[in-house]
């Protein structure tokens, strides 16, 4: 048993392009078994766009790092697959006694940049680099144990080897009974107890997070990454979310939000197509005009689920995305996604309302208290509190074309950060936007390090709801009769009904 | 400069650290006295390292003689965190060196030892670092921490492995000159020989300077000495009574699950900060690999 998992993992270490042929021959053998036309007919599409997706991936995989579903924050060189955990104690020795939530930490500290000691920070990215991923029969365990079935009867082809590193877990490739080809991210096991037990040590939390990031709002923070674990122990409520995003997106010109396979996932376990393109490091080299489309699409991406899905996916990290040329862009890792109500949405809108489009400072002010930004009885001018807040606003106030620059990101950031404003004493951010700061450090940050140019205030009048202007970009162009089939198709299924 | 009695112990960990890395081999000889398979190397690479290093030096001072060789002849004042990451590489040196490495340190302390003699003021009796007592004292004290901090706050050992434990041991003595015979080789005989020994210990003046300095050291960084303070009662947790009551030290809250578990998590954190010191990690893979494989051929 285990020395057929091991060869099974040298053959596909051996020839990366041997998952591509192994789906070819699945692809036949479900073609000649199927008699339920239909279904056949969707199988055998599902199977070719699986094995376009895998014969592309799999020259690449040849190539590169295995870092193609890298997530959030994931700094890993290289998975240590000769130091692979192989108990659940294992896991519990590494990650447990606070070493896991250090982790997340280290994670946050993406959007938490200003506030971390330089020292912190490396202890937190070393941390990152210590933790080998689970052996292939310790995977498999977690596998059979949520399926209730071992990967090899789970799935048509299951691949032992882990290709990345994953918030918590790691990522198998894997081909499906019925032929498509996915990426199935797994759980360390135990890891969620050993979290939530390492959680209920608020005091020594307190104290490391006083320590590794003096400047920043201890208790906040803390609330802050109690949530996030919490939510990403879970994988079902990530499922959830990206199942949302990729039916919101579906036939969307640029933007590929890869389909969740719901029956094979479980609370640790999240299946979904498998994608391929290149890593932002790759996009860099790529020419301006590229790096641009890119960068509009991430932007459309953001804005338009804010305002259309009144949703918002925390993680505008460079590890979460894979880029396909034209500006096509596959967005991973949904394990921190907002709902917003409409309530709380509201003065949001509002604020950008008053600001931006009509100009009206004491409206933009009332908002900024109705969202609880700001003290209802602030003795500071109106003006004051504008220009302090309009530079978060900078890029959306004008029409014209204007780049990103990592200056831009950094002033934001410094601004946000700054304690010592004048303001600070009477600014807060309310718990359900703590989130969108990551509009502000981590958007802003990400386009500045493409230097992306575009028209953003332009782009953002075509998503804002109070003014849903007609396209000014081609993309925009290409989003505008998305738009439209979408009204149609939903029409159709009214008339239908 | 000197008016101070310590210097400061700012730089522990750093020290430490580099200490460890360097006597972690990369392409070692051979597996050295203990080998990748040995409970030595599991108990060594334990959670609770930390405190079985406070708690053996807080053993080590109650012998007036050994206290007196440190007092009057180590730069231990002047460099108290110098004094400890040379102690933890000598240490480190000996479990992980190959051979030749292990002799080689080990010779050089048995050089400096026979400078180390003198005359304790306190008891009035003479004192040679390398007398045989006075070596086993130390060894026995170090030994028997690493299994009373590892029973109470790291993984515990089977009865078996705790007794291999204590005999792969012996060699660590005999590497000091102490004659094999009068080395104890299993957990029984280490109790014994506390035993028997416990008439000769004591709290002098020297000794409760030091561990309160060790205990409370001044000028450490500032998220070092929180974590230094659960590690410190862990250590103080350990001690058997008698010890405990010869430092005049409160008796310490019974370690509940709860306890235990917290103070397993400041030292998850302090070794988070110690694995973030350059070349840690690798040194850490380096051991992980040569216990993986001896593990797998045992197996």
């Amino acid at each position: 048993m285990k020395s057929q998992a091991r060869k099974l993992a040298v053959a596909v270490v051996a020839g990366c392009v041997s998952i591509a042929a192994l789906t070819l021959l699945h692809g036949r053998r479900g073609r000649r078994g199927d008699t339920r036309r239909r279904a056949h007919k969707l199988r055998v599409e599902r199977g070719l766009t699986a094995l376009r997706l895998v014969a592309r991936g799999g020259a690449r995989y040849a190539s590169n790092a295995p870092r193609l579903f890298a997530s959030a924050g994931e700094h890993r060189q290289q998975l240590r697959n000769d130091l692979a955990l192989q108990t659940a104690e294992d896991v519990a020795t590494t990650l447990g006694t606070m070493k896991g939530v250090l982790m997340k930490l280290g994670q946050m500290a993406s959007y938490v940049d200003d506030g971390l000691t330089p020292a912190a920070r490396r202890t937190l990215s070393r941390l990152q680099d210590s933790v080998p991923p689970m052996s292939p029969e310790l995977a498999a365990r977690v596998v059979t144990e949520e399926l209730g079935l071992p990967p090899e009867q789970a799935f048509a082809t299951w691949d032992p080897v882990p290709i990345a590193a994953a918030s918590i877990g790691q990522v198998h490739r894997a081909i499906t009974l019925d032929g498509r080809a996915v990426a199935v991210k797994v759980q360390y096991p135990g890891i969620a107890e050993t979290i939530e037990a390492d959680l209920g040590n608020v005091a020594l939390l307190r104290r490391m997070l006083k320590i590794t990031a003096p400047s920043q709002d201890v208790d906040g923070l803390l609330a802050e990454l109690r949530e996030r674990i919490t939510e990403e122990l879970d994988y079902r409520a990530e499922a959830r979310n990206q199942q949302l995003f990729a039916r919101y997106y579906q036939g969307h010109p640029t933007i590929y939000v890869p389909e969740i396979v719901e029956e094979l996932s479980t609370r640790r376990l999240v299946t979904s197509d498998l994608a391929d393109g290149a890593r932002f490091a790759e996009l860099a080299s790529w020419s301006q005009a590229e790096r641009d489309l890119a960068a509009e699409t991430i932007y459309r991406f953001v804005f338009r689920s804010l305002y259309e899905m009144h949703a918002f996916n925390g993680d505008p990290h460079p590890g979460n995305y894979l880029f396909g040329g034209g500006g096509r862009v596959t967005f991973l890792d949904f394990g921190l996604v907002k709902h917003f109500t409409d309530d709380e949405l509201r003065p949001l809108v509002e604020m950008v309302k008053h600001l931006c489009v009509e100009n009206d400072p004491s409206s933009f002010r009332r908002a900024m208290v109705e969202a609880g930004f700001l003290m209802p009885d602030t003795p500071l001018p109106t003006d004051m509190i504008v220009e302090h807040m309009a530079l978060f606003y900078d890029t959306v106030r004008e029409r014209g074309s204007r780049t990103m620059t990592g200056e831009y990101a950094a002033a934001v950031s410094r601004r946000f950060f700054d304690f010592r404003s004048p303001l600070a004493a009477y600014a807060a951010i309310p718990r359900s936007y703590v989130i969108l700061q990551r509009i502000n450090l981590g958007l802003f940050a990400l386009l500045g390090e493409l230097s992306a140019t575009a028209d953003w205030r332009c782009i953002a009048e075509e998503i804002w709801p109070f003014v849903q202007a007609p396209p000014c970009t081609p993309m925009g162009a290409a989003e505008a009769s998305w738009l439209a089939s979408r009204r149609d198709l939903a029409q159709a299924h009214r008339a239908v009904r | 400069m000197t008016a101070e009695p310590y210097a400061a112990a700012s730089g522990l960990v750093e020290r430490s650290a580099a200490a460890y890395v360097s006597s972690v081999p990369g392409q070692p000889q051979d597996d050295g006295f203990f080998g990748p398979a040995s409970v030595t190397w599991r108990i060594t690479s334990d959670l609770s390292a930390p405190v079985a290093g406070l708690r053996s030096l807080l053993m080590q001072a109650l012998h007036p003689l050994a206290m007196a060789g440190v007092d009057q002849h180590s730069d231990w004042r002047l460099d108290p965190v110098g004094r400890l990451a040379a102690t933890s590489a000598y240490e480190a040196t000996v479990t992980y060196g190959d051979r030749a490495s292990a002799t080689r340190v080990a010779q050089r302390v048995r050089a400096i030892h026979t400078r180390v003699r003198g005359v304790d003021t306190v008891t009035g009796q003479p004192y040679a670092a390398e007398d045989p007592a006075l070596l086993l004292w130390v060894h026995a004290a170090l030994v028997d921490s690493a299994l009373a901090a590892s029973t109470l706050f790291g993984t515990p050992l089977a009865g078996a492995d705790a007794d291999a434990y204590v005999g792969e041991m012996t060699i660590a003595a005999e590497l000091l000159g102490v004659p094999h015979e009068i080395i104890p080789a299993s957990v029984a005989e280490l109790g014994r020989y506390f035993a028997d020994v416990r008439p000769e210990l004591r709290c002098t003046a020297a000794a409760a300077e030091s561990m309160g300095y060790l205990l409370d050291p001044p000028g450490m960084d500032s998220g070092i000495a929180e974590l230094w303070q659960d590690i410190r009662d862990a250590a103080i947790a350990t001690l058997p009574d008698w010890a405990r009551e010869m430092y005049g030290y409160p008796a310490p809250a019974p370690v509940t699950a709860e306890r235990r578990t917290e103070i397993r998590q400041a030292l998850g954190v302090l070794d988070a900060v110690f694995l973030a010191e350059p070349g840690v990690l690798e040194a850490r893979q380096r051991l992980a690999l040569r216990m993986r494989s001896a593990g797998s051929k045992a197996g």
